[in-house]
C-alpha cells in the first residue's frame, strides 16, 4: 500500500543537522514530529542514516584512500581495529607491509606546513613518473604533517615495490615540494 | 495487529497515491473497539515502525535499543488507540512523538514496559526488527573515492562518529560554516553518485 507524499519536505541539510544533533531543541522537536508523520521525509532520513552507516563501514574496512587526522586514527584504534601506523620524517623512507590481521594502514608524513594554503599529494612510481594526484587535501597547518590511509585491498594487491609520495605546496606563483617520502613495500608472507 | 513484515528494500521515494492516510487508519483502530481492525493496525505499524526506529537510532545510538523502542512504541500506540486515547486523529504524529519521548525516558531509566506489553499482546504484535538494507558497499566506496579530497575526508569523519560541524571544524582547523559547505556539497555529490542521478 502506498502512502501520501509530503507537501513540505524537510531539506537534506535539516535532516543531516538533525541526525548529527546540531539542531536547537525546538527545531529538533519540530523535525521529529514532522517525520514521524511523514513517509517522504522519514524515507529520506532513512536514506541518510543508511548512507552514514555505509560510510562508517567503508572507513572501518579501509575501503578507500583517506586523508585523515591523528584523532581519527586514535578513534579507529579505540574501536578495536588493528591499525598499522608508519611515521615518516621529512623526506624519509620506511620499509612497510600489510599483515593479514591489519584492518587499516596509516602513514604520517612530517612536513613544514606553516603558512601553506593548499597541499597536493602526488604519487610517483619507482621510475619517477607521476601516477596520481590528490588535490587540495585537508591538513592542519600546525600539526606538522599529513596523515593518510590507502585503501587496504589495493595495498594487499601490491607486489614488492617502492612507492614515492610527494607533498606539494600550491601557491599563487606555482608549486614547491614540501617533502618526498619513500615506501619500500613488501607483501605479507602469507 | 502489527505483523512481522519486510521493509521496503529500495532507497527511492514513495510514489504518490491515494490510500487512507495515517489519521484515517488511526481512526479505524479507535472506532473498531470492542472488536479490532487488524488490517488498519498492521498498516499503521508498517508505516510508523521504521520512523520510530529512526527516532530511536538518533536518541539511543544503536540498533538494538532502537528496535526495543520501536517495539514498545508500536505496542503502546495500538493499546492507546484501541483505548480511544487519540481524540484528534490528525494529531497522530504528535501522539506518537509523545509516546517516543516517554519510552526513551523509560529506556534510559532502565524501566521496561516490554515484558508487560508482550505478555498482553504476544509476539504477533511485534513490528519488524531488521533494519533496511544498506546501499551497495562497492558502489558507495567507488562514489566516495570519486569525491574531492576535502569532501571525502569531511564525510568520512562526520559519519564515522556522527560528528557535528563544530567538533569537526576544530579537528580540521576550518570554520564550522566551511565544514557545513563542504559537507553539503559532498553529501549531494555522494547521493547523486549512489542513486545514479549525477551520471
Amino acid at each position: 500500500m502506498n502512502v501520501p507524499s509530503c507537501h513540505s519536505p524537510l531539506a537534506w541539510d535539516t535532516l543531516l543537522e538533525y541526525w548529527l544533533g546540531e539542531l536547537e531543541p525546538e527545531a529538533e522537536a519540530r523535525t521529529e514530529e514532522h517525520y514521524l508523520g511523514c513517509a517522504g521525509c522519514s524515507g529520506r532520513l532513512e536514506q541518510l542514516a543508511a548512507l552514514a552507516r555505509e560510510v562508517r563501514a567503508v572507513a572501518r574496512t579501509s575501503g578507500v584512500n583517506m586523508v585523515i587526522n591523528d584523532q581519527f586514527v586514535r578513534r579507529l584504534a579505540e574501536s578495536g581495529l588493528q591499525v598499522r601506523e608508519y611515521r615518516l620524517p621529512l623526506n624519509g623512507s620506511v620499509n612497510c607491509t600489510v599483515a593479514p590481521e591489519d584492518d587499516v594502514v596509516v602513514a604520517r608524513l612530517e612536513a613544514p606546513l606553516e603558512g601553506v594554503k593548499r597541499v597536493d599529494m602526488l604519487y610517483v612510481d619507482s621510475d619517477g613518473r607521476p601516477q596520481m594526484r590528490q588535490e587540495d587535501i585537508p591538513f592542519v597547518a600546525d600539526s606538522g604533517g599529513v596523515v593518510f590511509s590507502p585503501g587496504i585491498d589495493a595495498l594487499r594487491a601490491l607486489p614488492a615495490t617502492t612507492l614515492r609520495v610527494r607533498l606539494l605546496a600550491v601557491e599563487d606563483n606555482g608549486e614547491r615540494t614540501l617533502g618526498e617520502y619513500r615506501f619500500n613495500h613488501t607483501p605479507s608472507p602469507s | 495487529m502489527c505483523r512481522r513484515a519486510e521493509y521496503a528494500a529500495d532507497m527511492s521515494f514513495p510514489e504518490p497515491a491515494s490510500p487512507p492516510d495515517d489519521a484515517a487508519l488511526a481512526q479505524r483502530v479507535g472506532q473498531a473497539v470492542p472488536a479490532t481492525d487488524p488490517e488498519a493496525e498492521a498498516e499503521l505499524c508498517r508505516r510508523l515502525a521504521p520512523r520510530v526506529r529512526l527516532y530511536g537510532l538518533r536518541h539511543l545510538g544503536n540498533e538494538a535499543a532502537a528496535a526495543d523502542l520501536m517495539q514498545q512504541v508500536m505496542l503502546l500506540m495500538i493499546e492507546r488507540l484501541r483505548a480511544g486515547a487519540l481524540r484528534e486523529p490528525e494529531r497522530l504524529a504528535s501522539f506518537v512523538f509523545g509516546i517516543c519521548r516517554m519510552v526513551v525516558l523509560d529506556l534510559r531509566r532502565g524501566h521496561a514496559r516490554r515484558e508487560r506489553l508482550l505478555e498482553t499482546y504476544g509476539e504477533a504484535l511485534l513490528p519488524p526488527e531488521a533494519p533496511p538494507p544498506n546501499p551497495d558497499h562497492k558502489r558507495l566506496a567507488h562514489c566516495l573515492e570519486a569525491l574531492p579530497e576535502r569532501e571525502r575526508t569531511v564525510l568520512l569523519l562526520t559519519f564515522y562518529d556522527d560528528m557535528p560541524a563544530e567538533t569537526l571544524a576544530r579537528e580540521l582547523d576550518l570554520s564550522p560554516a566551511n565544514v557545513r559547505v563542504i559537507r553539503h556539497r559532498g553529501l549531494a555529490r555522494l547521493r547523486g553518485c549512489v542513486t545514479g542521478e549525477s551520471r
